[in-house]
């Protein structure tokens, strides 16, 4: 996970995109 | 056939029967033919069947098996909790949250979180019986940081649910 280094473009990126999925799931699921 | 292969094919179909298990309980509960987002849970099952346990079975790939396994079944869990919170059992009891929320079926799910886990961890550490555990717990491949991963992403999930609706 090298590619991954904390705080890394690779990181900020994966993170950013994980962020949006994130708030995305919590917009779209209400039961 | 090496004690490792061994063990590791043993833990490779208890992944896989957990997460067929669950596939199929969730195309018992809520078929997609019936809502289409009942499409989430299908697909995350068919991912858990056949993309996780190949990715666990490379070397290569194996964290990429580990962190998706894991993420799986983090999203399981708040969604499975959020249910259970908007479907609460009333009058609420110790045997009615025991048995009539979605509790039983996150511990189920954990089980494939452990067994991942577990491949993971003979893979990249070895079979030696004698290694000490070492390193952060907060920090990858720990589990703290999966205890960090998983406060933040409910609290995403959360925020996002109550304040965009």
């Amino acid at each position: 996970m090298n590619k991954f280094k904390l705080f890394s473009l690779n990181w900020w990126i994966l993170h950013i995109l994980a962020l949006t999925f994130f708030v995305f799931l919590g917009h779209a699921i209400h039961f | 056939m090496t004690i490792r292969t061994y063990v590791k094919s043993t833990l490779l179909l208890a992944l896989i029967a957990v997460s067929l298990g669950g596939l199929m309980l969730h195309l018992r509960i809520h078929p997609v033919s019936k809502n289409t987002s009942n499409f989430l849970p299908l697909l995350s099952g068919i991912l858990s069947v056949i993309i996780v346990p190949l990715l666990f079975s490379s070397k290569k790939t194996i964290s990429y098996g580990y962190v998706l396994n894991g993420f799986q079944v983090i999203v399981g869990t708040i969604a499975m909790a959020h249910f259970s919170v908007m479907n609460w059992p009333l009058p609420s009891s110790l045997e009615s949250i025991v048995i009539k929320t979605t509790l039983p079926d996150i511990m189920v799910l954990w089980t494939k979180f452990f067994i991942g886990k577990a491949l993971f961890d003979l893979e990249l550490f070895g079979y030696d019986s004698g290694r000490h555990k070492v390193g952060l717990s907060y920090r990858y491949p720990n589990t703290g940081w999966w205890l960090v991963h998983f406060t933040a992403v409910s609290t995403v999930y959360v925020l996002s649910n109550w304040l965009w609706r």
